[in-house]
């Protein structure tokens, strides 16, 4: 059994359920010789915040068996250079993005939303309460319900009409029930996973590999943590789930569409194969979206 | 400067040999279709399918030619140790050429190469280059390693007008490191100060900063770092720059790799 491609939320409709994940593909002009990012349903494009943050200094990344621990922290242009020059090029090249919005607090969140709802050509964003490798807002947003409901209800009242996502963290107990939080606070769609929270030491020199120690870990690696998180929001919430999180071949996401999610997101994979994400669209062109498996709902938690 | 061109490509291995008991010098048939590249510029190879390892790996392109193009693989863990292995005739998936700075022509200068071990690669390639198009005066490289055994000077034909090398433990050449020899040699008057091209470990070009960078009119540096997509999208490589504003990150990948050494924030580059 299949689907049909085409992925709409609310008014917003996407030519396919394939799109590049937040962070690996930045703002999407850099893969732009390497993927044919118009046959994408879309890109997800790297975190934004209000102000420009220079990201954090020391190591960044580190390799894992199957994954990879990053401290990016955040690193992006701002708000202001992000519209004036990150959108244009892929609105102008037929490229649908969702922009990926991030907050360090509440007023700089509020006037991230503002700005927002003042770019005419954006009409899909991706909420990003849930980054682990910044000192406020991320992941404490991500991993308390209430404060998260009250996140996603101000970009729902401010953005009108625009398919909201809302990112959330795979570290906390129950990420159904925060699910849940977003989906009564009005968002539209429910992208899983970010980063799994994790550290590595150096034992050479006894020191931790990051600066900041924890770090974020992405890969195949984290990938059946994803799956099994999509499958409990599935069953838990009615708007359709983004899968994320270690997809590294047409199966693994045929795999995600059969958990429940409704669309899936392509990261670190695109660092050592970035003609994946075109594999899976031409995989689901030849053969279908993939229905959920029979017998999802029912198993017992 | 944004070089344009980049894509993927499938080269078949024509030779790989061991060039030192770490090193291997593996030369590829140029793929067809693979755009010329700069010295500075790099290639990043895929190792597995998926798994482990995970990322590709960036090497500088050692020497492009119409048929073939050169690497240098210094094997130093899992990885390397991979493509180290490949043999003739296998295919090797890579990525590039990246980096958008390279290292700027001397027009008709003298310089100065100091080169660290596996970082003689994009050296060597600069020589080349500009000796075959006639682009440089006196070319005087400087090659620094660990041991004689360590040392990779057989990959510099066609090269520098002038050779020497540096070894730590004195088993050939200069004994101590390659800044040391460096520094020696300007006081003696007998190397060329117009330009000084560097590539090798972070304590290496810290040092050559630190002692003789101000000596030379220009110093370009070529830098190393751990990469995940090698197009500057991640910032995952990123270096401290110093800018009339205060230091801004710069990814090595996409913003160099080629970098004038005295705007690096070394302080600050923690590793």
């Amino acid at each position: 059994m299949t689907r049909e491609l085409e992925l709409r939320i609310g008014n917003v409709i996407f030519q396919n359920p394939v799109f590049l994940a937040s962070g690996p593909a930045g703002y999407g002009a850099e893969y732009a010789e390497l993927i044919d990012l118009g046959r994408l349903g879309g890109v997800v494009t790297k975190t934004v915040t209000f102000e420009p943050r220079p990201g954090n200094p020391g190591r960044r990344l580190w390799e894992t068996p199957s994954g990879l621990l990053n401290s990016v922290g955040l690193e992006n242009v701002g708000s202001k250079r992000f519209f004036a020059e990150k959108i244009p090029p892929l609105i102008d090249n037929g490229v649908k993005p969702v922009v990926s919005l991030g907050a360090e607090d509440w007023d700089q969140y509020r006037r991230m939303i503002e700005i927002t709802a003042s770019v005419e050509a954006v009409d899909a964003v991706e909420l990003n309460l849930s980054c682990p490798n910044v000192e406020r807002g991320g992941m404490t947003i991500g991993t308390d319900p209430d404060l998260l409901y009250e996140y996603v209800r101000h970009a729902r009242d401010v953005l009108a009409g625009t398919a909201i996502f809302a990112k959330l963290t795979p570290n906390v107990a129950d990420i159904a029930s925060i699910a849940l939080a977003a989906e009564e606070a009005g968002a539209d769609g429910i992208t899983a996973i970010n980063t799994v929270v994790g550290m590595d030491i150096d034992t050479v020199d006894g020191e931790p590999i990051f600066d900041r120690v924890r770090a974020g870990l992405s890969g195949p690696a984290i990938m059946p943590v994803a799956l099994e998180a999509v499958w409990r929001i599935a069953r838990t919430v009615d708007i359709p789930v983004m899968g994320v999180g270690g997809i590294s071949s047409v199966g693994d996401a045929r795999k995600f569409f059969m958990a429940g999610a409704s669309a899936v997101q392509v990261g670190t994979a695109i660092f050592y194969d970035p003609a994946l994400p075109g594999h899976i669209v031409d995989a689901l062109e030849r053969d279908g979206v993939p229905e959920p498996c029979p017998g999802m709902r029912e198993a017992e938690e | 400067m944004i070089l344009s061109g980049k894509g993927l490509f499938s080269a078949r291995v024509l030779e790989n040999r061991a060039i030192s008991p770490s090193t291997h010098l593996i030369v590829m048939i140029r793929p067809d279709g693979f755009p010329e590249a700069q010295p500075g510029q790099f290639v990043s190879i895929r190792i597995t399918g998926a798994g482990a390892p995970l990322l590709r790996r960036p090497y500088s392109i050692c020497d492009l030619t119409g048929e073939a193009l050169t690497l240098l693989v210094k094997i130093v863990g899992v990885g390397s140790a991979a493509i180290a292995g490949t043999r003739p005739d296998e295919m090797i998936d890579l990525l590039g050429p990246l980096g958008n700075e390279t290292f700027p022509d001397p027009v008709g200068e003298d310089a100065v190469f100091v080169a660290g071990g596996a970082g003689l690669a994009p050296i060597v390639f600069a020589i080349r280059r500009w000796t075959r198009e006639g682009t440089i005066g006196r070319s005087v490289l400087l090659h620094g390693a660990e041991c004689r055994d360590e040392l990779l000077g057989d990959v510099t034909g066609g090269g520098p007008t002038e050779f020497r090398c540096a070894t730590i433990d004195g088993s050939e050449g200069h004994h101590g490191d390659v800044v040391t020899l460096c520094e020696q040699l300007l006081d003696a008057g007998r190397i060329p100060t117009d330009l000084l091209y560097s590539c090798g470990p972070r304590g290496m070009v810290k040092a050559l900063v630190e002692r003789v960078d101000g000596r030379f009119a220009a110093h370009y540096t070529s830098l190393e770092a751990i990469m995940a997509c090698g197009v500057g999208a991640c910032r995952g490589c990123t270096v401290p720059v110093a800018t009339e504003s205060g230091a801004v990150m710069k990814a090595v990948c996409s913003d160099g790799t080629v970098f004038r050494a005295r705007e690096i924030a070394w302080d600050e580059w923690k590793d």
